[in-house]
C-alpha cells in the first residue's frame, strides 16, 4: 500500500518536474530571455562589481585580442573586443560592429558595413581602416594567431576600406561562411597601431588591471556602442587552475559565478537557495579520434566496429553524469543542415565483432591517448576501454599530461581523443576535416567528401547548400574517423543575486561570457 | 679552546662549501629533468592551437633551440652574475616575476613557524611534564593521527569544518586584489597558516616530549631538584635549553619540508606564492622559471640544515662551555 502510495506521489513528481522542464523550454524557445528561474522579469540595475572565477589561467594569460588559448584569456578577449558579428544563444550569427555583411561574385567577395557612430574606448571612431588592420594582424604570416587558418584564402592585398564604414574581402575561392569567420571571438576588432600591452577597447568594458595567472579587473567602456549597456560598473575575472577551489570560492561568497562545475557538485549547488545553476544543452563534442591512415584504422570495417562498441547511453550517463546529448558520429548537431533522419547508431557488440572478424581482426589490441586537457575525456576514454571487452578488443590506456599531449605527436596520435565548441557543418569541417585544415586529427582525406564540403563552401543557396552538407554527413556517418557519442551541456553556477546569464549552445561557459548582459540584483 | 673554536667556524665553511655543490647538482638534476619533459614552452603557450606554423613563429620568438649543454652552461654564467633570465609564459625578467611570490610564500611560512614552533614546544614540554595522564594520552594520539594525514587532507578538513560545511568563518581560497598584500586580509591567510601549523607541529610535539623526558630523568635534573631549586627554574634554564638541541634538528626538518609542502598548500588555497607558482611553470614548460624557484628551494634546504647544526653545536653544553 505504502509502496503503491509513494510510486504514486513519485510519479506526481515526476509529471509536474516535466511539466516544469518542458514550460521552461517553451520560454527557452520562444526566444525571449525569461527572468531567472521563474523569477518575476524586471528592469536590468546599473552599477555594480561582479567577480567572476574561471576555470585555468596561469603566467602564459594574455590579453591580446587575437591568440587567445585558456577558458580566462576567452573571457577577457570577449569583454574587451567586439567582432563584426556575433553568435546569439542559439548560436545563430546576428550582426554586431557591423550592420551588413553581404556576398558578391558567388561568395568571393564579401562588402562589410559598419555601424554609425562606432567609438574605440580611447574616444576615436571605429573605421574600415581599423577593421583591415584587425584582419591583417590575424593573418600575419610572421605571426599567425588562431583565427589565421579559417581565413587561408583571404586575398591579403586586396583587402580594402572603400571609406569610413566599409570593407571590401576578397578570397581566392567562394567562403559562403565568412559570418561565421567574423563572429567568432577571437577576430575582435582593434584600432590601426594595436598594442596588446595597452589594450584600447571596441567591446564592453576596458581593461583596469592585469596580473597574469591572478586576475583581472575591467570597468565599463562608456563609448560602447549597444544602448544601456553594460550594466555593471566593474567586472573581475579571477584564474581558478583548481575545481575544488572555485567552488570553495562561489560558496564562500568571494566571487559571484563560476564556470564548469564539477558533476559533483551539482546537487551541492542546486541544494543552496542562495545559488543558481546554469545549464545548456550545446554543440560542443568530446570524440574519440581515429587516424584514417593507420592500422589499424585505415580499415573502415574496424572504424565502424570501434562506432558500434559504444553504449552511448552509458557514456553519458558515467562521464557527463546524464548531463549532455547522445551523439550519432556526426558533428555540428545545431547546424540548420543536421540531416536528423539518419538512423541512431546504437551499441551492437555481435556486429562489431562480426565487422572485426571480416577485417581479420579480432582479439585486437590497440594504445587509446588520454589527457586531462578537458574535462571529462579521461573518463570517457575509461567507459570505453571497459565497453570494448565485451568485443574481445583490449585498450591499453596511455593517459599522459596536457603538455605531452600537445606536445610532438600533438594531431599524430593513432587514437586518441580531443574537444571541439559548438560549430555549424562547414567552419568545423574547415577546421578538422580537410586535408589542409589545421587540426585534422583524424587525417581524414576523402575525394567524394572533400568535392561535397568545398561546393558546398561556394554554396550560398541555403537549400542547395543544405542537401550538401547532408550528403557530407552521410559520408562521415558510413566512414568517418570520429567516434562522436556525445555532446556536454555546459554547467556554470551562480549567485541568486547575479541576473541576465542564459543558457546558450555555444559551449562557451557562462551565456559565452556576456557580462555585457549581466546585472546585479538584491 | 682555540682548536675547539677554530673547528667550529671550520665546519661551518666545509657546510657551506657543500651547500654550494649540493646546489650545484641540484641545478643540473633540475636542468636535466625538465629537459625530459615531453614537450617545450611553445607547445605548451599554444595548447591545441599549436599548428606548425604558430609553433615556429612562438619559438622563433622565444629564442627556444640551442645543444643541452650550451643552454645549461648559457643559464649558469647568468645565474653567477645574479642574472636569472626572462620567463618564457610571461615575458617578463625571472626576478620580477618570482619576488612577489617569494615574498607571499615568506609571509605564509613565516606566520606558520612563529606559531607552530613555540606552540608544539610548549605542548611537548606540557604532555612530558603530564606523562602518563590524560592530557598525555590525548596529545598522543591527536599527534600520531594528524602526523599520519597529508597536508592537502588536513587542508580539505580545515576548509570543510571551518569554510564551506560546519562553520562558515573564514574564506576557503585565497584571492587577492590588485595593489593589495597578502596579509592586508589577514581572514584569508587564516586557513593555509592553519594547515601547516597543524602539519609541522605533530612531529615536533612528539620529538620534544621524547627529548624532554629523557632530560628530565637526567641526572643533573636531579640535582637542580635536589638543590631546591624552584620546578619552573629546573624546567626552564636546566631542561629545556638542554632538550631543544635534538629538537632544533627536526624542527630544521620541518621548515624545510614546509617550503616543500607550501606547494600542495597554496594550490589548494589558491595562494600566490613559490608552490602555485612552481606548479603554473612546469605545466607552461618555463624553464627559466622552474630553475630559479628549484634554485631558491633547494638554497633554502641548505640555509635552515647549516643553521640547525649551528643551533645544536651552540646548544651542546661542552661546546658552548668550551668557547
Amino acid at each position: 500500500m505504502s509502496v503503491e502510495r509513494r510510486s504514486k506521489s513519485f510519479r506526481l513528481v515526476t509529471a509536474l518536474a516535466l511539466g516544469a522542464s518542458l514550460l521552461g523550454m517553451a520560454a527557452c524557445s520562444s526566444g525571449v530571455p525569461s527572468g531567472q528561474g521563474g523569477a518575476a522579469v524586471s528592469e536590468p540595475q546599473h552599477g555594480g562589481d561582479l567577480r567572476v572565477g574561471i576555470v585555468g589561467g596561469s603566467a602564459k594569460d594574455t590579453l591580446d585580442a587575437h591568440s587567445p588559448v585558456t577558458h580566462p584569456d576567452e573571457a577577457r578577449a570577449i569583454q574587451l573586443y567586439d567582432t563584426l558579428a556575433s553568435y546569439d544563444d542559439n548560436h545563430k550569427v546576428q550582426m554586431s560592429l557591423a550592420d551588413k555583411i553581404t556576398p558578391s561574385d558567388g561568395g568571393r567577395v564579401w562588402t562589410v558595413h559598419l555601424r554609425d557612430g562606432l567609438k574605440f574606448s580611447d574616444g576615436k571612431p571605429i573605421t574600415g581602416a581599423d577593421v583591415v588592420f584587425t584582419f591583417l594582424r590575424i593573418t600575419d604570416p610572421k605571426a599567425p594567431t588562431g583565427g589565421a587558418a579559417s581565413l587561408a584564402t583571404l586575398k591579403r592585398d586586396a583587402l580594402k576600406a572603400t571609406d569610413a564604414h566599409t570593407v571590401v574581402f576578397t578570397f581566392s575561392s567562394p567562403f559562403a561562411t565568412f559570418p561565421d569567420i567574423a563572429a567568432q571571438y577571437a577576430t575582435g576588432i582593434v584600432p590601426v597601431g594595436y598594442d596588446p600591452k595597452k589594450p584600447v577597447s571596441s567591446g564592453p568594458f576596458m581593461v583596469q588591471s592585469f596580473t597574469p595567472g591572478q586576475q583581472s579587473v575591467f570597468v565599463k567602456n562608456p563609448n560602447y556602442w549597444r544602448a544601456g549597456q553594460p550594466y555593471l560598473d566593474k567586472v573581475t575575472i579571477i584564474d581558478f587552475p583548481d575545481d575544488t577551489a572555485r567552488v570553495n570560492a562561489l560558496l564562500g561568497g568571494q566571487v559571484d559565478a563560476i564556470d564548469q562545475l564539477p558533476l559533483g557538485q551539482i546537487n551541492v549547488v542546486k541544494a543552496n537557495p542562495t545559488m543558481k545553476v546554469l545549464e545548456s544543452a550545446t554543440g560542443s563534442w568530446l570524440p574519440f579520434t581515429m587516424r584514417v591512415d593507420q592500422p589499424p584504422f585505415d580499415d573502415p570495417k574496424v572504424r565502424q566496429a570501434f562506432r558500434l562498441i559504444v553504449d552511448r547511453k552509458q557514456m553519458v550517463d558515467q562521464v557527463l553524469g546524464g548531463h549532455g546529448t547522445i551523439g550519432n558520429d556526426m558533428y555540428a548537431p545545431l547546424d540548420a543542415c543536421y540531416p536528423t533522419s539518419v538512423p541512431q547508431r546504437t551499441q551492437d557488440i555481435a556486429k562489431a565483432k562480426e565487422l572485426l572478424a571480416e577485417a581479420g581482426k579480432s582479439n585486437l589490441t590497440v594504445d587509446l591517448v588520454t589527457s586531462p586537457a578537458a574535462a571529462g575525456l579521461v573518463e570517457a576514454a575509461q567507459v570505453f576501454a571497459q565497453q570494448a571487452k565485451a568485443a574481445g578488443v583490449t585498450v591499453n590506456l596511455k593517459k599522459v599530461d596536457p603538455g605531452e599531449f600537445y606536445g610532438d605527436q600533438y594531431l599524430k596520435w593513432t587514437f586518441s581523443q580531443d574537444f571541439w565548441f559548438t560549430r555549424d557543418y562547414l567552419p568545423q569541417a574547415s577546421n578538422s576535416g580537410l586535408s589542409n585544415s589545421p587540426y585534422n586529427e583524424t587525417h581524414w582525406n576523402d575525394k567524394e567528401w572533400t568535392d561535397l564540403v568545398t561546393k558546398a563552401q561556394a554554396t550560398t543557396d541555403q537549400t542547395a547548400r543544405c542537401e550538401l552538407i547532408k550528403k557530407a554527413e552521410q559520408i562521415e556517418f558510413d566512414r568517418g574517423g570520429y567516434i562522436i557519442w556525445g555532446f556536454p551541456n555546459s554547467v556554470d553556477a551562480y549567485s541568486a543575486s547575479v541576473h541576465g546569464l542564459t543558457p546558450d549552445k555555444s559551449g562557451i561557459p557562462l551565456t559565452s561570457f556576456g557580462f555585457r548582459n549581466v546585472w546585479l540584483g538584491k | 679552546m682555540k682548536v675547539q673554536r677554530g673547528g667550529m667556524s671550520r665546519l661551518f665553511l666545509r657546510r657551506s662549501l657543500f651547500g654550494l655543490f649540493t646546489l650545484w647538482v641540484v641545478s643540473l638534476v633540475v636542468f636535466l629533468a625538465t629537459q625530459a619533459l615531453p614537450g617545450d614552452a611553445a607547445q605548451a603557450i599554444l595548447g591545441r592551437e599549436a599548428t606548425p606554423e604558430r609553433l615556429a613563429a612562438l619559438r622563433a620568438q622565444l629564442h627556444l633551440g640551442g645543444s643541452l649543454p650550451e643552454q645549461y652552461l648559457n643559464w649558469l654564467g647568468h645565474l653567477l652574475s645574479l642574472n636569472l633570465g626572462t620567463s618564457l609564459a610571461g615575458g617578463m625578467p625571472v626576478s620580477d616575476a618570482v619576488a612577489p611570490m617569494l615574498l607571499n610564500s615568506t609571509v605564509l611560512m613565516v606566520c606558520a613557524a612563529v606559531i607552530a614552533i613555540p606552540l608544539a614546544i610548549g605542548i611537548g614540554t606540557w604532555s612530558a611534564l603530564k606523562k602518563d595522564t590524560v592530557i598525555d594520552n590525548v596529545t598522543g594520539i591527536a599527534t600520531l593521527v594528524l602526523a599520519s594525514l597529508p597536508e592537502f587532507v588536513v587542508g580539505v578538513l580545515l576548509v570543510l569544518l571551518l569554510s564551506t560545511g560546519l562553520f562558515h568563518l573564514f574564506p576557503a581560497v585565497f584571492v587577492q586584489m590588485p595593489g593589495a598584500q597578502v596579509w592586508n586580509n589577514p581572514a584569508q591567510l587564516v586557513l593555509p597558516v592553519l594547515t601547516l601549523v597543524v602539519a609541522v607541529s605533530p612531529y615536533i610535539i612528539r620529538i620534544m616530549r621524547a627529548t624532554m623526558l629523557e632530560v628530565l630523568d637526567s641526572q643533573y635534573v636531579q640535582q637542580a631538584r635536589l638543590k631546591g631549586l624552584p620546578e619552573r627554574t629546573v624546567i626552564l634554564r636546566h631542561a629545556i635549553p638542554n632538550a631543544i638541541g635534538p629538537v632544533a634538528q627536526v624542527i630544521a626538518l620541518q621548515l624545510a619540508w614546509l617550503i616543500g609542502g607550501v606547494v600542495l598548500v597554496e594550490y589548494l588555497f589558491r595562494f600566490p606564492g613559490v608552490g602555485f607558482e612552481l606548479i603554473d611553470a612546469v605545466t607552461n614548460r618555463d624553464m627559466p622559471v622552474v630553475q630559479a624557484l628549484a634554485i631558491i628551494i633547494a638554497l633554502f634546504y641548505v640555509v635552515v640544515n647549516l643553521l640547525a647544526d649551528v643551533v645544536t653545536l651552540v646548544a651542546n653544553p661542552k661546546v658552548r662551555t668550551a668557547s
